[in-house]
């Protein structure tokens, strides 16, 4: 009598020789993945941590001389050494400002007509051209600042607002083909991509089921869209604009080519400015080593934490409304 | 029987490879110039956006004549002394001779005059012809603001005759660390005592208004896109892009056409030449003994480490001594004029402390 042994539910693994011989390699290879992994996150906050100990170790020099005065000082002129960053700060704040009013009603018109008013033929390649903006590198949109945008704004567009709105200080001034009109422009141009796929992602995410019933109770689409799709992605659409703000911030390389580089605050559109990237990026390879170099850096220094205090507000600004 | 590789091990494997890959590109990579005994191939330099035409221009006859290549950074004067304090570049190109406090951070640097040109005062005005006069006082208000428009009677006075529209003038300046500045804002100094206490002379100054351009190309770039606008540049650049230019009085109360002539009349007023390669010559404004002298002239220098850290100071004299008297044939294409003899000589005088 032939009693077969009965085979026990095993695994595969098991069964199989080269297989059972790989119950080592999976827990070699799970302590490896943890260990790979752990060593990039470290990486990520070990450059951060670096970068922002060398900025204020190169800055020192400035930090120690000016103090926090810095920021309110207007003269930036490296043949007496005295340097402040209040103008640049200032050419920053207001170009990024306009920047972000103006693009984010246009971003939002286009994610809504994207997501709810478009045939949908249409959808995927406006999408797509609207990203091919975000594509576009910052030296060219430059130079298309300087050769198309700067005779547009220099002989057309600033002359007519001065003509209509020169009684406003915004408007007054000479109409220059070079100043913060052209720079807001130009940022405008950058920010759009990003706020509007993100706004575009965000709207997606919209329940369709409380789209369809705003709609079966008898509102109208806009309505339908002020109800129910704007309210639930207000805390995306502050992550999406605090993102353009930043890539706003940023730019140095476009906005020293058409912002004319003049540290001064002045009230009109039309003069030239400075910020605070710009500034650095068309001083930097000339600034002596010193109180000037250190300067530049302390600029960079203050353009950090600003930018930190920018994301960290919109985290919280998010974080409170996703929390009802 | 599937045979299952764990996600881990896959990943580690992949990370270790890139670590490989990593190290064998880097370590491969080796810089190009051979150190210590041998020949030297190529030189590398940075800096003045003014004598970028001539450097490149004496690239290829140099190449043929001593298989030496020339690489040049037009990046501007100031970054050129820059790259040249951090050992980054073999020479450096300004058009300012060093500052005292740029020379401690060069440790031992020399400066050598080694092309001799001008900064013209360029303009784009819509109706208006090139050869307007000006003068050091007139120049000195127009980029202080005191000067606010092309009609203005100082400016008129000067050019009777001339119909000068009520355009506002826009003035434009360099914002990197330039050479054309150094020499514009020394003879703006010397013209106007307002001028020197409000601005000062510098390769870089703190300017009340205007626009800033980025090389002399920006420069060029301003110029052209802006009406009413007027820039101190270099002559090739002035010259080859066809701005109009003005004519800038001079100590003996004339307007002397920018050109070589004029730049040669400039520098043959010099007396002595030194022969320290410490200090630089200034040209700006010369007596009043030599009428036909362009008051705006000024020397571009070479500055070379005593002693180079490779074995590039003799390929570095060679190629100086070269350029300071055969090289000198190529200048006037470019509107350089000649060194006089008198610096040709100072230069080799100095080359020989080059290590």
């Amino acid at each position: 009598m032939t009693t077969s042994t009965p085979t026990p539910e095993v695994s595969g693994r098991d069964r199989n020789p080269f297989l059972a011989r790989t119950k080592l390699a999976d827990k070699l290879g799970e302590r490896g993945l943890r260990i790979c992994t752990f060593l990039a996150a470290l990486l990520a906050v070990a450059l951060v941590v670096w970068i922002v100990c060398k900025l204020v170790h190169s800055a020192w020099p400035a930090i120690d001389r000016f103090g926090l005065a810095f920021v309110v000082h207007r003269v930036w002129d490296p043949v007496t050494g005295q340097f402040g960053a209040l103008p640049f700060l200032y050419g920053t704040a207001l170009s990024s400002l306009l920047a972000l009013l103006v693009a984010t009603p246009v971003a939002i018109a286009i994610a809504i007509y994207l997501t709810e008013l478009a045939p949908s033929f249409l959808r995927k390649p406006v999408a797509m051209l609207v990203e091919l903006l975000a594509a576009i590198p910052s030296v060219i949109l430059g130079l298309w600042g300087i050769l198309v945008l700067g005779p547009f704004l220099g002989n057309h567009l600033e002359p007519f607002l001065k003509s209509f709105l020169g009684w406003l200080p915004l408007f007054s001034g000479t109409p220059s083909p070079y100043g913060m009109l052209n720079a807001s422009i130009i940022l405008t141009i950058m920010v759009l991509p990003i706020i509007t796929s993100v706004t575009r992602e965000v709207f997606q995410t919209t329940p369709v089921a409380d789209k369809e019933g705003a709609l079966a109770l008898g509102a109208t689409r806009w309505e339908m869209i002020k109800l129910v799709v704007l309210p639930q992605a207000r805390p995306g659409l502050v992550g999406a604009v605090m993102l353009g703000l930043g890539r706003a911030i940023g730019e140095a390389i476009a906005v020293t080519q058409v912002i004319g580089n003049a540290a001064q605050i002045k009230a009109s559109l039309f003069a030239s400015g400075g910020t605070a990237a710009a500034q650095i990026a068309s001083d930097f390879p000339s600034a002596n080593p010193g109180v000037w170099q250190a300067s530049l850096i302390y600029l960079a220094v203050i353009l950090l934490v600003f930018s930190a205090l920018a994301n960290i507000a919109a985290r919280l600004i998010v974080r409170h409304g996703t929390v009802r | 029987m599937k045979r299952r590789i764990p996600a881990g091990l896959l990943l580690g494997a992949l990370v270790a490879v890139g670590i490989a890959v990593g190290i064998a590109a880097c370590g491969g990579s080796g810089s190009g110039k051979p150190t210590g005994s041998g020949s030297v191939r190529s030189l590398t330099g940075a800096g003045s956006t003014l004598v970028a035409p001539l450097v490149s221009e004496w690239t290829a006859p140099y190449q043929q004549q001593a298989g030496v290549e020339i690489t040049y950074g037009a990046i501007g004067s100031g970054a050129g002394i820059e790259s040249i304090v951090g050992r980054t570049v073999d020479f450096a190109a300004s058009d300012a001779p060093l500052t005292a406090s740029q020379a401690t951070v060069c440790k031992g640097c020399l400066e050598i005059p080694w092309a001799l040109s001008a900064t013209l005062v360029a303009y784009n005005v819509k109706g208006v012809p090139s050869g307007l006069r000006f003068t050091g006082q007139v120049l000195a208000g127009i980029w202080t603001g005191r000067i606010t428009t092309w009609s203005d009677p100082r400016i008129r006075k000067l050019n009777p005759g001339v119909k000068l529209p009520d355009t506002r003038i826009v003035p434009v300046h360099r914002t990197d660390g330039s050479g054309d500045t150094y020499a514009f804002t020394s003879y703006l100094s010397q013209s106007s005592a307002a001028f020197k206490s409000e601005i000062g002379s510098a390769t870089s100054v703190s300017w009340p208004g205007g626009i800033g351009g980025n090389g002399n190309s920006g420069v060029g770039g301003v110029l052209a896109s802006t009406n009413g606008s007027i820039a101190y540049m270099a002559i090739a650049y002035v010259f080859e892009n066809n701005f109009d230019y003005g004519l800038v009085e001079n100590a003996a109360g004339k307007f002397p056409t920018p050109g070589i002539r004029s730049i040669a009349a400039a520098a043959a007023m010099l007396t002595t030449v030194p022969t320290s390669g410490t200090s630089g010559i200034s040209l700006v404004d010369p007596p009043a003994s030599e009428p036909a002298a362009y008051p705006l002239a000024t020397f571009s220098y070479v500055l070379v480490p005593t002693a180079s850290t490779t074995a590039a100071g003799t390929a570095l004299k060679r190629f100086i001594s070269w350029a300071v008297t055969a090289g000198q044939r190529y200048g006037p294409d470019l509107d350089f004029a000649p060194l006089p003899a008198a610096v040709v000589s100072a230069d080799q005088q100095i080359l020989r402390k080059v290590r």
